[in-house]
């Protein structure tokens, strides 16, 4: 069974913001990554997952379950990170994880002390005294600690130092260990790169790629650095089809490689030839190559997509 | 934007974030000035005779009533009255809208608001004075629109008050404001949240009115002088040979300033986000496991386990308040009864049938009003519940939306049952020591459907978060207003009996003086089911968030 599916998922806000025909399908297990620049609609697809806005059209499943008419069901099996941590005023750590206990009628004690003390978490302390990391660090508590089958996460690890950032991948390897589904939205390349199996990039609503780490990276371009001996034909390289982003300095030429190697081997046919080497580009890279390109005709991305 | 904007576009801002005060003040200064100057035409009548006989034995009832209001004056005239009693009641009421207006930097300094402004390049000092300018500029529209009010009003009932004497009373009126608004904005700096900083504004402010109190019977005349409300007193310009007193004036301009220039010494020399006080230690013992205190995990009673400190102030608030009311039953029942206009008025407020009827008319009316003050403010704290994320937390548990509603007024009915029944006690005891005899059945049903009346305020509320969250609090301000307006005037006006459905307060009729108005009490049961029924519906359609 999927974790997540939406079916043409549409929150239409006006004038262009929310998100659009979004065709998403999580499986069981796997960690997700979903990527792209503020506006992008990555908040609002988790707000239409959870069920707090309602969608303009289409429909989202948790696990077979809506997540509209089933949202309470829904609820039980998710843990959730929001983007924007709410405010508690002057309650305690502990009396906001015991009202959350009551909600969600129990927590396990040891599980909650477990992984406060491996966030560093004092309970005693009143939410307005949390510094912003220690206020992250309850709302991740919250969101593993009546280990959900899926984890909903709006960039976690705002506010965290390196070390609990560390704290928090380890707490999520251990839940994929027990089967977990993690659905991960960041502006963290490195974080994306480092835990997740896919990636989904939207822009302006729209979801635009998607697919495994090495599938995209691969797919979509090659770095490539040519070094000569004697001076540098960029003009024939320019005319490369496929070689795009074409920089070069006194004998070195840089630039993106889109498709077969045949051509450019080619266009370097009895050319000195220092060195030639490729790599797969970071998903950094990959990510801007989307928003350096110009929005496609009347700003829509590509809507059939499915992850 | 450049440097020199800043100061203009904060104080547009902050003239904006008055806006519901502003809302608020000018239907209280309608509701005010059309009951008083149609109430005194009433009450005294046009000749100058009824009028003399009204002022004699209303001044003698007056000197009893100094610990609220000052000493009586010239009642025989439209002018002297509305000093009296107008001119002597919207000092408390402005005075804490100034409060919650200055309250209210703390409370941006809580969002991080403050912040903001300060690194975009504003200095501290003025932010400061930007914000007092913005609350002057807003005190004084709401001043001279009480005024016009006033004038308006008196002349529709056909004796007009002289403009530039009431003007001058306003122009004292707005001093004293601006004054009571720096005191908390001292607060502000002493507390680092806003609720602490209101609530100390508040007792402090309380303490000087009542320090004016006891200086009208002649006692505490050595520190007289540093309460701005008996600076305020000194001056009388609608009185008879009454004038500005150039002095007090000065010393409310005086307080005015010096407290700003404390505000900005003490915001100059703290932490962002502290009091200028000592850092307070972190609160509660390390700790990682969950607070075992039970109720937290129970529904309905682990928003009212939040909210006991609230709840349990409001309680001994209103029992105090009871105690005091019945306490003085004896001595204004012999002397207001002896006026028999007043009799007329008790009549029509149910209160006429000896001192257990007025004990039930007065209290009763007195606690629909604070009762109605407790839901307005609770229905408050759920649209702050939305606007601190609270309820998407709430939501991302497995608890529906239904649970919500229901839950929230739940609690909001819970705990005025809790206040009313502690106040009934208070009232009893109190009646009890005074030798009055209250009528056990009517006065425990009367008290008990005093809770119809929050739980319809509650079904409104209900309605009006799920659908509009914004709206809620100037809507329900509005129903609260109109009703104490409708029950006011119904009886002035002679109005027909229909008009009382606009009225919760008429829908729940006079029970602990006269009988109980069963279909009013069905009405308000209906509305807080109904209300409640809609708010559930409406709350599954709509967005929640920010």
């Amino acid at each position: 069974m999927n974790a997540i599916e939406t079916q043409r998922l549409t929150k239409d806000y006006g004038a262009g913001r929310g998100i659009f025909d979004l065709d998403l399908t999580v499986r069981e297990g796997e960690i997700l990554g979903f990527l792209g620049p503020n506006g992008a609609g990555k908040t609002t697809t988790i707000k239409l997952l959870m069920g707090t806005i309602r969608p303009t059209r289409g429909s989202a499943a948790i696990f077979g379950l809506d997540a509209q008419a089933q949202a309470v069901d829904v609820k039980r099996i998710v843990g959730y990170v929001p983007g924007e941590l709410p405010q508690f005023g002057g309650w305690k750590g502990s009396e906001i994880v015991a009202w959350v206990a009551g909600l969600r009628g129990g927590l396990d004690g040891a599980e909650v002390t477990r992984v406060a003390e491996r966030l560093d978490l004092d309970l005693g302390r009143r939410y307005r005294e949390y510094s912003h990391g220690n206020k992250q660090k309850l709302a991740l508590l919250l969101a593993f600690v009546h280990r959900p089958r899926l984890l909903i996460l709006d960039e976690p690890t705002t506010g965290l130092d390196p070390l609990h950032q560390r704290v928090f991948y380890e707490l999520l390897r251990e839940a994929r260990g027990h089967g977990a589904t993690v659905f991960l939205s960041s502006h963290v390349m490195s974080e994306v790169e480092h835990v997740c199996d896919r990636v989904g990039i939207v822009r302006e609503g729209r979801l635009v790629t998607a697919g495994p780490l090495s599938e995209l990276a691969a797919i979509r371009s090659l770095r490539v650095e040519i070094v000569f001996d004697g001076s540098v034909p960029v003009e024939r390289l320019r005319a490369v089809p496929g070689f795009e982003d074409v920089a070069a300095t006194d004998h070195t030429v840089t630039g993106m490689l889109r498709g077969s190697f045949a051509p450019l081997l080619a266009a370097l046919s009895g050319e000195p030839v220092a060195s030639l080497t490729s790599r797969e580009p970071s998903l950094e890279e990959v990510f801007l190559s989307f928003y350096d390109d110009p929005a496609p005709p009347g700003g829509a991305g590509r809507s059939d997509l499915t992850v | 934007m450049r440097d020199d904007q800043l100061p203009v576009t904060l104080f547009r801002l902050a003239v904006r974030s008055h806006r519901n005060g502003i809302v608020a003040t000018s239907i209280l200064s309608v509701v005010l000035a059309l009951a008083n100057a149609v109430g005194y035409v009433q009450l005294a009548g046009t000749d100058p005779q009824s009028r003399a006989l009204f002022a004699r034995e209303m001044e003698l009832v007056g000197r009893q009533l100094t610990y609220l209001l000052p000493v009586p004056l010239q009642l025989d005239t439209m002018m002297g009255y509305i000093h009296w009693r107008v001119f002597g009641a919207v000092p408390l009421v402005l005075g804490f809208w100034a409060v919650i207006a200055a309250s209210g930097v703390r409370g941006d300094e809580e969002k991080g608001l403050v912040e903001q402004w300060i690194v975009t390049g504003l200095s501290r000092a003025r932010y400061i004075v930007t914000r007092v300018l913005a609350f002057a500029a807003v005190a004084l529209f709401a001043v001279a629109f009480f005024i016009l009010a006033l004038v308006a009003s008196t002349a529709a009932a056909g004796d007009p008050l002289e403009v530039v004497p009431t003007a001058l009373q306003g122009f004292a009126l707005w001093l004293l404001t601006l004054a009571c608004f720096g005191v908390a904005l001292v607060a502000a700096q002493l507390f680092s949240t806003r609720r602490a900083a209101a609530g100390a504004a508040g007792i402090v402010l309380m303490a000087l009115y009542m320090l004016n109190a006891a200086a009208r019977n002649d006692a505490l005349a050595e520190v007289q002088a540093i309460s701005p409300f008996w600076l305020y007193e000194r001056n009388t310009p609608m009185l008879r040979g009454g004038s500005l007193d150039a002095p007090a004036l000065l010393g409310l301009i005086g307080a005015s300033v010096v407290l700003a220039l404390s505000a900005i010494a003490a915001f100059a020399g703290r932490d962002m986000g502290a009091s200028v006080l000592r850092q307070a230690a972190p609160t509660g013992a390390r700790t990682t496991r969950p607070s075992g205190d039970p109720l937290l995990r129970i529904a309905v009673l682990a928003p009212l386990d939040q909210q006991k400190l609230w709840v349990l102030g409001w309680t001994l608030g209103l029992a105090l308040f009871a105690a005091y009311l019945v306490s003085l039953t004896r001595l204004m029942v012999d002397a207001l009864t002896a006026i028999p206009q007043m009799r007329a008025i008790f009549e029509a407020m149910g209160a006429s049938g000896g001192y257990d009827a007025f004990v039930g008319g007065m209290w009763g009316s007195s606690a629909l009003l604070l009762l109605s003050i407790f839901a307005v403010a609770t229905v408050n704290g759920w649209v702050g519940d939305e606007n601190d994320g609270r309820l998407e937390a709430a939501l991302a548990q497995p608890a529906s939306r239904t649970r919500i509603v229901l839950e929230r007024v739940a609690v909001l009915t819970i705990a005025a049952a809790v206040i009313v029944a502690v106040s009934t006690a208070a009232v009893a005891a109190v009646a009890a020591q005074q030798d009055i005899t209250l009528t056990a059945d009517r006065f425990a049903t009367g008290s008990a459907l005093l809770v119809t009346v929050p739980f319809a305020l509650a079904g409104f509320g209900a309605v009006v978060t799920s659908w509009r969250p914004r709206a809620a609090v100037p809507v329900l301000f509005v129903i609260v207003a109109l009703g104490y307006f409708v029950q006011q005037f119904t009886p002035l006006f002679e109005w027909p009996d229909w008009v009382k459905f606009a009225s919760v307060f008429s829908l729940y009729g006079t029970p602990l003086s006269s009988e109980v108005d069963w279909p009013g009490i069905f009405a308000l049961l209906a509305i807080g089911t109904g209300g409640t029924i809609a708010g559930v519906a409406l709350m599954q359609r709509r967005d929640v968030g920010r």
